[in-house]
């Protein structure tokens, strides 16, 4: 047992700092504001350079050679730095897929461009009547020939608009229901008849629907057998749930620090020495170290080949949460104050954080799927929803 | 970044839990009431030399450190077993800080169970006057802080016991005398340092009490029937189950950060230790809560074990601190103590 931070996560910090200090701009930062896209191409390219997009991949693979901990270290601090990253991390989900399972040809197609920042491979899971039932889905493929014939829509493809691929999740048995008779395919997202419409959220985040109309794909983007395409999606949906999730509690807590250390009450006095300021921050900053543990013992398990369970996605985002409320009632009015506004207190964050945190326990399986699975999984429990 | 236990630290938990599976089953437990003292078992915790895990090898320990400690409270706590750990294991260290090599001798040897009394003792005579000592019913010693001196109260001849909802050996001492047995500069720290070791394992034999609760909750689910179904198919059920499993799981690698930090001098090892104590109190309770709740009316009983770890639950962290008070411990050491000026208004 040692929680000493080794040298090289401090050198790889260091590093990722100086890096964002020069990538990530002011510019970079308020144009994500603005469009919500989670992507910054220039920002992407130049992770690509350096193998940051897949930092746990081979040089020879275009990746850094990073253990999982040296990668949580450096994505945290380009995170930290405001470098928007949504893009490039979702694309390492179906990139791993595609690593694992799919053919030679098409990862020497694809995977070169992902590590390099060229590619952004969006999710094509959910569907307006799906959600959490991901494996209801409707949209079809057809085999014709050496192609597939796709015809559907999806809901919440996150930077679809910006996406170089789709990751795309399709029922190719017209009799199959439920987690049978799914195939996988990578479709080119400039193929004719796709249709991307944007959905705007709360969270300062841009989210898309996409239809598919008569879709032509290659077989060569199949991604395992036709028909077994559960068994692709069941290694990209554990990819997302074995995952610490950007520990974004730990920068409320440093918003919420920092603001108790400048603020002062109607005497003068900083709020800081407030029993009831000092009670909240104590609570949060326990509830960040155990997310931060929490994140610890993903990559520590993942080091060893073995599967952490959602712990991490469950316990981080609900805290999350949580701490984006409880975090402004204790700052008060001026917490709600809007970033773009010149009035706004630590840069806008209590409000931002309030605004994005509910998604958390939404993507990337839902806090009921999570515990769900930990029931079953971890507690021998009986499934609790119904098996198609 | 090293999150495994050594070879040597899982050898320590696999001895006490073997143990504790033997020697502390539920009859045992439930037979140690209200007491909460099994004698035979403390001779066999004596003889494994548990309280000596992390006293120095020249001063008849076995030269390990606070992660062990908190390994083997981890073990008492799953098995609720009857013996009062916490305190006599932080007091042992106390012992050899000091100095007070006869008496360390004497509590290692098991010729003297030996606790430590949480509040400081007041001056002159009385010196424990007004203190509910968690092991006083047991203990013929008690060490503590009188100003600035570590001193140690013999047992008085009368002890009652305080019946209590843990089953705890509680009683108070009405004692003028201390045998002082270190004064100057290093015995407010070094008392400190103990407090905040029995944080750290008041904490993990919580933890360890709620991963056998969260296991017990699970198995009824998994057999009990309602409405034809297990009940465990139920979300109601199974979720906050979940949610104490993962809290479980957080709160145990905290204490063993706190356990390491600690042992290693780190800077934030008392304010781990804290945290650590507030969230294994929180996450106990919920858990047997929760576990006794999906029972029923047979978690009500007496003759479900739920019960056991559900009273427990409450008492192990109460007998230390008020987690909410804790909070501003927790404060203190993470954000700067609060100047007595500042405290005044």
């Amino acid at each position: 047992m040692d929680f000493t931070e080794p040298e090289n996560w401090k050198r790889i910090r260091a590093e990722a700092e100086e890096f964002a200090a020069e990538h990530v701009t002011a510019e970079m930062i308020e144009e994500e504001l603005r469009t919500g896209d989670g992507v910054s191409r220039p920002l992407m390219e130049a992770m690509g350079r350096r193998g940051w997009i897949a930092p746990t991949w081979s040089k020879e693979e275009g990746g850094a050679g990073l253990d999982p901990f040296e990668a949580g270290v450096l994505m945290d601090a380009i995170r930290a730095a405001g470098g928007p990253t949504i893009g490039s991390g979702t694309t390492m989900l179906p990139a791993n897929a595609i690593r694992a399972m799919g053919s030679e040809a098409l990862k020497q197609a694809v995977l070169p461009g992902v590590a390099a920042g060229r590619t952004l491979i969006c999710l094509g899971y959910t569907e307006p009547e799906g959600g959490s039932d991901v494996f209801a889905c409707k949209t079809r493929s057809v085999r014709d020939g050496d192609e597939w014939m796709v015809n559907g829509q999806k809901m919440f493809t996150t930077f679809a608009h910006r996406a170089d691929y789709c990751f795309l999740l399709t029922r190719s048995d017209p009799q199959s229901r439920g987690s049978h008779g799914l195939t996988m395919l990578l479709v080119p997202m400039d193929t004719p008849g796709i249709e991307t419409q944007a959905v705007r959220t709360m969270g300062y985040e841009r989210t898309n629907i996409v239809f598919y109309n008569d879709v032509r794909v290659s077989d060569f983007y199949r991604i395992g057998e036709a028909d077994q395409g559960l068994h692709v999606m069941r290694a990209a949906l554990e990819a997302e749930q074995n995952v610490a999730p950007a520990a974004k509690i730990g920068r409320l807590l440093e918003a919420a620090r920092s603001w108790a250390a400048r603020a002062t009450d109607g005497a003068g006095r900083p709020m800081l020495h407030d029993p009831l300021v000092r009670e909240r921050l104590a609570r949060l900053a326990i509830d960040a170290e155990v997310t931060q543990l929490l994140g610890y013992r993903v990559a520590f398990l993942d080091q060893l080949g073995a599967k952490p369970g959602p712990h991490a996605a469950l316990f981080g985002p609900e805290a999350y949460v949580q701490w984006s409320k409880e975090v402004i009632d204790m700052v008060g009015p001026c917490a709600l104050v809007a970033w773009d506004d010149p009035e706004a207190v630590q840069g806008g964050a209590f409000e931002y954080h309030f605004r994005s945190a509910v998604a958390s326990t939404i993507y990337g399986g839902s806090s009921e799927v999570l515990r769900s699975l930990i029931a079953e999984q971890t507690l021998g429990l009986p499934r609790s929803r119904p098996k198609v | 970044m090293i999150l495994a236990l050594t070879e040597a630290q899982v050898a320590v938990r696999e001895l006490f839990a073997g143990l504790f599976a033997k020697e502390a089953t539920p009859e045992r437990v439930r037979s140690a009431e209200p007491l909460g003292f099994d004698p035979a078992l403390w001779e066999h915790v004596i003889a494994t030399g548990a309280l000596g895990v992390a006293v120095a090898e020249d001063a008849g320990g076995a030269g390990a450190g606070v992660l062990e400690m908190a390994l083997i409270a981890e073990e008492v706590g799953r098995r609720l077993a009857p013996v009062p750990f916490p305190e006599t294991a932080a007091a042992a260290r106390l012992l050899a800080r000091c100095g007070a090599t006869e008496l360390l001798g004497d509590a290692l040897e098991g010729r003297l169970i030996v606790s430590l009394a949480r509040a400081p003792l007041g001056e002159g005579g009385g010196a424990l006057e007004g203190q509910l000592l968690t092991d006083g019913a047991v203990a013929e010693v008690v060490v503590g802080l009188r100003g600035d001196e570590i001193v140690a109260v013999r047992r008085p001849p009368e002890v009652r016991l305080v019946a209590n909802l843990g089953s705890l050996p509680m009683a108070r001492w009405n004692v003028a005398h201390a045998d002082v047995l270190a004064a100057g500069d290093g015995p407010r720290g070094w008392f400190a340092a103990a407090l905040d070791e029995v944080r750290v394992l008041r904490a993990a034999a919580l933890i360890g009490l709620a991963e056998e609760a969260i296991e017990i909750g699970a198995a009824y689910a998994r057999e009990r029937r309602a409405f034809g179904i297990p009940i465990g198919t139920y979300q109601a059920v199974a979720h906050p189950l979940a949610d104490a499993l993962v809290a479980k799981d957080g709160g145990k690698l905290l204490v063993w950060k706190a356990s390491w930090a600690l042992e290693s001098g780190q800077p934030d090892g008392p304010g781990l230790s804290a945290m650590a104590f507030v969230f294994a109190a929180e996450t106990a309770y919920r858990a047997a809560q929760h576990s006794l709740h999906i029972h029923g009316g047979y978690g009500f009983t007496a003759e479900y074990d739920i019960q056991l770890y559900y009273r427990r639950a409450q008492a192990w962290a109460t007998v230390f601190a008020d987690p909410r008070r804790e909070l501003q411990v927790v404060a203190d050491r993470a954000f700067g103590p609060l100047s007595t000026a500042q405290g005044a208004g």
